[in-house]
């Protein structure tokens, strides 16, 4: 098709793009400090309201001025987009070159039955393209579209492949839904409490709201706070549950209605109950699977998995929550999933532990531990039985803690995969395939070098693992077998 | 499995000598202005405490970092992969299967071109610049290298016909 049909998205998607500044300004908040000094430094009274007045301005028109000069186009075979108010881009992406489509139905666009469509080529650079404001059905046939054509692209059409592209499947290959129950788990678990807090306390603690304003009101309004330690705890502990549950439900309305599908190689997760997202990806660019399990979780009995493609290093970390994360697995759906992705037996594995000689540097510095902690202790204390017993028990935690560590520590190569696991109280063992390895190691310190070992470390799309402390020469012989696995391997890794 | 290891070229000593040499003479510029032209600089030590360290390690650097950086330095082109060593006293063995390279560059420096040298880096994907960056070749023999690899990951592809 040569005919391009530039279209402007509603005008209703002024709201994304106004969305979309303030994320920028989020994003690049460190540039408003001298800004956000001469609000703190300065007298005058005005001078906050038109900072922010200006600044609310500059937002809406270059929303609107953005809104007016997005045009995209849609072709049989690519699409077209031409955006930017003073410096032009235009930009064109085949469909056959698109990694990855998805919808996201953010709570702004739902009463209106609009989506965001958001698309991820190949190309190092990582370039996302977002559609907004297409109705939803376009937005899915668009979708439907771009994959199969990246489908016909990547794949040299064999017969069985093309009969099952061309028969509707109405039935996906397995449907899993989880229920609020299993979310409030995973949101036990999984709990950003900590993470809130964190956000929390940073701007809390730049103000003197709390020293200027709280403290004084409390004191003011709530004498009985002095007259009951018990009711300060309380009080403490009221205010933490309050954080906790409300993280709970952050994660429950984030995972709302949980639906994994998998069907021909597509393994698919929407979730969400104010947007809904959309996460999926095909089976061949998979890269990496890590499955957790922290201590809460393995008192819960409950596993999560995240499933990694290729990620560009600029986007990896602004990427992480649209990663395909399943937050709550039992036992037998982790084992169902598993075998799924293909990932060898559990049963099967030949785990192999790392030599004891990787003990030695940890328990060197925990040795120095001890004398530091009698020191201080007896320092403060000026108990010298107390601080010997409080240096000795310190040592032989962190000593303990070390050897846990290294027992629990185990990889493994089976059936193509490469799996790592570790973890003292909880567990992680990340799954790689093989043969998409892109770089293979061997680095040998002084000290290693003096010992006679050396560090593997494999370099895949989703990230380095380090295999510590093999003998030298087994890996050396490691790094040899691995890199012709992977050179001999004629699959497609992305 | 005995990989036939090819030495980078000997001038590469020398210009390490020359980049050990060039940054020993900035830190020295710096201390040296810190004490001609600090206004009160009373509380600075005798130049002598920064001076013997200085030249101490200018001398460990520019005899024998250089040496055994340029000795271990190698690399190696087998049928499968290209193999690197790195390092002097840190040792680092890179392999980069030929199929995952993504693309072949030749970069020469300034202070390479004084020397005739050049580095041949082999990209991968995802790995966030950590790459495979064989120095102290002679720009000729670089370039000749990439035009094979070049050709050689070309074809590579074309036969990779199959799909999981």
């Amino acid at each position: 098709m040569t005919e391009f049909v530039w279209q402007r998205t509603p005008l209703l998607t002024i709201g994304f793009f106004i969305a979309k500044e303030v994320r920028n300004l989020i994003k690049n908040i460190t540039n408003f400090i001298p800004v956000l000094a001469a609000i703190f430094v300065t007298d005058s009274t005005w001078l906050p309201y038109a900072i922010g007045g200006g600044y609310l301005v500059f937002i809406i028109v270059s929303a609107i001025l953005n809104h007016h000069f997005f045009m995209y186009a849609l072709t049989d075979d690519a699409v077209h987009l031409r955006t930017g108010v003073f410096s032009k881009k235009s930009l064109t992406l085949k469909y056959e070159r698109i990694q990855q489509a998805e919808l996201d139905q953010t709570w702004y666009f739902r009463p209106f039955a609009l989506t965001i469509l958001r698309v991820d080529s190949a190309g190092s650079a990582g370039k996302e393209v977002e559609i907004p404001g297409l109705s939803v059905e376009l937005a899915h046939n668009l979708r439907q579209q771009m994959l199969a054509e990246a489908k016909h692209a990547s794949v040299s059409a064999t017969a069985a492949e093309d009969d099952v592209g061309a028969a509707p499947a109405p039935q996906p290959d397995l449907v899993r839904s989880y229920g609020i129950g299993e979310l409030v788990r995973a949101g036990i678990y999984d709990n950003k409490l900590f993470v809130l807090l964190a956000v929390l306390i940073y701007p809390v603690s730049q103000t003197d709201i709390l020293e200027e304003r709280l403290v004084p009101w409390l004191e003011a309004n709530v004498t009985f706070i002095e007259q009951s330690l018990w009711l300060n705890i309380g009080l403490a502990a009221a205010a933490l549950s309050l954080l906790f549950v409300l993280a709970i439900a952050v994660t429950v309305i984030s995972f709302y209605n949980l639906t994994l599908t998998i069907d021909n190689q597509r393994y698919q997760t929407r979730q969400g109950l104010l947007s809904i997202r959309t996460v999926s990806f095909r089976y061949h660019k998979l890269q990496r699977v890590r499955i957790r399990q922290n201590l809460r979780a393995r008192l819960l009995g409950r596993f999560s998995m995240r499933v990694s493609q290729l990620q560009p290093s600029a986007s990896a970390q602004q990427q992480q929550s649209a990663a395909f994360n399943l937050p709550v697995l039992t036992q037998s759906g982790m084992s169902e999933l598993c075998r799924w992705l293909r990932l060898p037996n559990a049963n099967q594995l030949n785990w192999q532990k790392i030599s004891p000689v990787a003990l030695l540097q940890p328990s060197f510095w925990i040795a120095l531990t001890a004398p530091i902690t009698a020191t201080i202790s007896y320092l403060n204390v000026e108990n010298l039985g107390l601080a010997l017993t409080l240096g000795a028990s310190v040592w032989l935690a962190l000593q303990l803690y070390a050897v846990a560590r290294w027992q629990r520590y185990g990889f493994t190569q089976a059936e193509g995969w490469l799996g790592v696991r570790s973890g003292v109280f909880g567990s992680k063992q990340n799954w790689y395939p093989m043969y998409k390895a892109q770089q293979i190691d061997v680095y040998q310190s002084p000290w290693l070098r003096l010992l006679g070992y050396a560090d593997v470390i494999v370099y895949t799309a989703a990230g380095a693992e380090v295999i510590k402390y093999q003998p030298a020469a087994l890996a050396t012989q490691l790094q040899h077998e691995w890199t012709a696995t992977v050179a001999q391997n004629r699959k497609r890794w992305m | 499995m005995a990989i036939n290891w090819i030495p980078v070229e000997p001038n590469y000593k020398s210009y390490l000598q020359l980049v050990v040499l060039i940054d020993m003479a900035i830190l020295a510029i710096i201390a040296a202005s810190l004490y001609l032209f600090l206004p009160n600089n009373g509380w600075l030590p005798a130049p002598l405490w920064f001076g013997v360290p200085w030249a101490a390690i200018t001398v460990f650097f520019g005899l024998f970092w250089s040496l055994r950086r340029y000795q271990f330095t190698a690399y190696a082109r087998t049928e499968e992969a290209m193999f690197l060593r790195r390092g002097a006293l840190w040792r680092l063995t890179r392999a980069v299967p030929l199929n995952r390279i993504q693309h072949v560059e030749v970069r020469q420096g300034f202070l390479e071109r004084l020397f005739g040298l050049a580095h041949l880096t082999l990209y991968t994907a995802g790995s966030g610049g950590a790459d495979l960056s064989i120095p102290g070749l002679a720009l000729a023999n670089a370039e000749a290298m990439k035009a094979e690899l070049i050709t050689t990951i070309a074809n590579e592809q074309t036969d990779e016909s199959d799909h999981d």
